[in-house]
């Protein structure tokens, strides 16, 4: 066992980290205010390989080879340490444009990869509740239905679906062209470009479904594998930058005739806070190794359970960690002066889209004991 | 015991404010939370209610409007005041914190002028509140106590109260008062005498309008955004000595402000309840009408458990905040009872709309979800009138008699 990162993860760490220090913490109060990234995000994190990473050389991206998802979960901790709005935005392209490649059409990689080639958005939605209604007609789909809100699907071309029709799983490519698209801006991830799509009847042709039956069972494992550890490495990232600015203040910060760091009650507070961050980002970092290193079914099975145990931590820690940087901060953290107040506010996804993680899980282990 | 039962009065109270938070409060609340604006029109309709800005200056029973002497009009009988202020607190936060603490934000000004006042200083704090002022709103008062560099440790106070002839000058920052921008007259603290520490601490009611006197910026805040929090500043603000609290008679000076915090953290408590109360309501509903492959929701443990949770912390959370109510009605010393039901009640209104959100998933994302700004809402209730940490010291301290670090 090595917990040692190679020299390409420490250049890559070290290489996000700098761009978060110096730009993302630079704009991501403004970019909350006004519920927007800055129009050179795209730009800035284009230069250091965000957007493309996930889509093959051949068709207009820069992956070459395997992805890692190890390096992926790296970034994400650094990202989620800046800004988890726009860490959602230069992370979103990377289930679809993997999903698309390994099980898309020639047609449906082309549409994708010349979209996203061309500086568009693809995003990942789950109907964990059935809320859609999909029904099979021959080799094609017809959905209808609301997607989201989900972040990038603001200005989207693409979303990759899981769902169900009655009888089966399917994964599917869907452009947002073939509904209803509407921005929204919750008080989460404000700089997400979030959306919702609505879809009424729309036709998905043959060539655009991925997998159905027993494959999509399997695709959409493997997708929500990659999906839920960049999340969990993510909240670890938001985890740790709560505690960051708690820790700072606290210091500074004098009260009964010393620095509030001194009191007991708040360096539990802040122990306990980093000690769920360390576990969560250490959960998510195996997690992205085993779905590197996913060959059958059972290492398949391995890295959603480690991704998925990793993401129902990292929830609760992230929850945690930023709710009582608030409560460090006391009336300083409940204003927007301060950072922490927005960390609240944006921890709450990682436990909240796609779906309750806890829920999942149950629902798994009844369906294998056949219940 | 009678804190299980509520008598006719209470229930009452409770009957008419509930209907009052679905009918009018809850309509209007994500209005206010995304504009940031205080619900002006509605705490006019609120006077009507008996909910006026110097009720406790009046010495009145909130909303029904007769002297709180005691019951049977006996003064040494059990009072009901305290009782009636957690019921109507819970029931107003019910519809919104933010727009509960907007009708009630004068309140934290009155109560010292009602404690400590003369009948002359009573007069002048009605006087000011009279009418509408210059915007047509009603009038509102402010309580100016926290400064930037005071928040827990209210005895650091560093606004100073100079004496020159029979003004005192006003000099110093104010920090997170709620009314600070609109209120026609603040309830302002500073130190008469540095060197004396707390005992020189003194309330002084100063008018808006008053040279010196400068209302500051205002602050946009995680929650309870229907209430305004702004900073106050004074630059030589004269103000004379007869506005001085319980001028000419002794005072315990910081202590009084402190006993004036005990008496309020049971309503404060109510209100973080009827916080928890709302998302566990909204998720009651929700999971009644929902299925989950199939299975009703409700049949779920997964989520009927976690309701059952809810529902268990929920009560205690009441039982505790109507207890160290009811010990305030009987002239019992309620101190640790106030803070064990101030702390429970911040925990369980942040642990219950935690996990609704997380039970309720993508849906509580869209913007103006409620329960998410109830989540929002919820936080401030562990850190103002004493934080989490503040109310474990009290607590600790009535226990051991020192106090932890």
């Amino acid at each position: 066992m090595d917990f040692a990162l190679d020299e390409e993860q420490t250049l890559i760490a070290q290489t996000v980290r700098r761009f978060v220090d110096k730009d993302v913490r630079a704009w991501a109060a403004d970019a909350d205010r006004a519920g927007a990234a800055p129009p050179r995000l795209h730009a800035v994190a284009g230069d250091l390989g965000f957007f493309l990473d996930a889509v093959p050389e051949a068709a207009g991206g820069l992956l070459d080879g395997a992805y890692s998802h190890t390096r992926r979960a790296l970034r994400g901790y650094e990202l989620g340490r800046g800004c988890a709005g726009m860490a959602a935005l230069l992370e979103t392209n990377v289930e679809p444009a993997l999903a698309v490649s390994r099980w898309g059409s020639a047609e449906a990689q082309r549409a994708l990869f010349e979209s996203l080639a061309g500086g568009g958005l693809a995003v990942t939605a789950r109907d964990a509740r059935g809320a859609l209604d999909v029904v099979r007609e021959g080799e094609a789909l017809r959905v209808s239905g609301k997607v989201g809100p989900l972040p990038g699907l603001g200005t989207a071309t693409h979303v990759l679906l899981a769902a169900r029709t009655g009888e089966e799983h399917v994964l599917a490519l869907v452009p947002t062209s073939a509904g209803r698209r509407e921005a929204v801006t919750p008080s989460a991830w404000r700089a997400g470009a979030w959306g919702t799509l609505t879809l009424e009847s729309a036709a998905v042709p043959a060539s655009m479904v991925l997998a159905r039956g027993a494959t999509a069972v399997d695709a959409i494992t493997e997708v929500l594998t990659w999906w839920k550890a960049s999340m969990a490495a993510r909240a670890a990232g938001v985890a740790t930058a709560a505690m960051e600015h708690a820790r700072k203040y606290a210091e500074e910060r004098v009260q009964f005739g010393q620095p509030i760091g001194r009191f007991e009650s708040l360096i539990r507070l802040r122990d306990d806070a980093d000690t769920g961050a360390a576990a969560v980002r250490l959960m998510a970092f195996h997690a992205a190794w085993l779905a590197d290193r996913v060959r059958d079914a059972t290492s398949r099975a391995a890295a959603h359970d480690a991704a998925s145990r990793a993401r129902v931590l990292a929830g609760d820690v992230v929850d945690r960690a930023t709710i009582d940087a608030v409560q460090i901060l006391g009336g300083y953290g409940f204003v927007n002066d301060y950072p922490v107040e927005k960390l609240m506010r944006d921890a709450r996804p990682f436990a909240q889209l796609l779906g309750d993680e806890r829920f999942d899980r149950i629902l798994a282990v009844r369906a294998a004991q056949g219940a | 015991m009678d804190i299980f039962h509520d008598n006719p009065m209470l229930a009452g109270v409770r009957q008419m404010l509930g209907a009052f938070a679905r009918q009018s409060i809850r309509p209007i609340a994500t209005k206010h939370d995304q504009e940031e604006s205080m619900p002006w029109d509605l705490m006019k309709m609120a006077q009507g209610f008996g909910m006026t800005q110097t009720a406790v200056v009046d010495g009145r029973k909130a909303l029904t409007g007769k002297d709180d002497e005691g019951e049977d009009g006996n003064a040494k009988k059990p009072k009901s005041q305290a009782r009636l202020g957690v019921a109507g607190s819970e029931e107003l936060a019910y519809g919104c914190a933010g727009i509960c603490l907007a009708i009630g934000g004068s309140g934290l000004a009155a109560s010292p002028v009602a404690r400590m006042g003369t009948e002359e200083q009573k007069q002048e704090f009605r006087r000011l509140l009279k009418g509408d002022d210059e915007q047509g709103h009603i009038r509102v008062a402010a309580m100016a106590l926290s400064e930037p560099s005071t928040g827990s440790d209210i005895s650091g106070l560093s606004t100073t109260a100079r004496p020159d002839g029979d003004h005192y000058v006003l000099n110093g920052h104010k920090q997170w008062i709620t009314n600070g921008q609109s209120a026609s007259v603040y309830v302002v603290w500073a130190n008469t005498d540095p060197s004396a520490g707390r005992a020189g601490v003194r309330g002084f009611i100063v008018a808006r309008g008053t040279p010196g006197l400068v209302p500051g910026r205002k602050e946009t805040k995680l929650g309870i955004r229907a209430s305004e929090t702004a900073q106050v500043h004074f630059e030589d603000c004269r103000v004379h000595k007869d506005m001085m609290l319980g001028a000419g008679q002794s005072s315990e000076g910081l202590g009084d402000t402190k006993k004036m915090l005990d008496s309020t953290r049971p309503m404060v408590g109510a209100q973080a309840v009827g916080i928890a109360r709302a998302a566990y309501d909204y998720l009651v509903e929700r999971v009644q009408g929902g299925t989950m492959q199939g299975t009703p929701l409700a049949q779920h443990q997964r989520v009927a458990f976690e309701l059952a949770e809810m529902e268990m912390e929920i009560q205690a959370a009441r039982a505790l905040v109507h207890k160290a109510a009811w010990m305030a009605d009987h002239n019992l010393d309620n101190v640790r009872m106030a803070s064990i039901a101030k702390a429970y009640g911040a925990r369980v209104a942040q642990d219950v709309t935690s996990r609704a959100l997380t039970l309720l998933g993508e849906e509580a994302l869209e913007p103006g979800h409620p329960v998410e700004k109830w989540y929002r809402d919820a936080k401030i209730y562990d850190i103002f009138e004493g934080t989490g940490q503040i109310q474990r010291r009290i607590i600790a301290r009535s226990i051991f008699g020192v106090n932890p670090t």
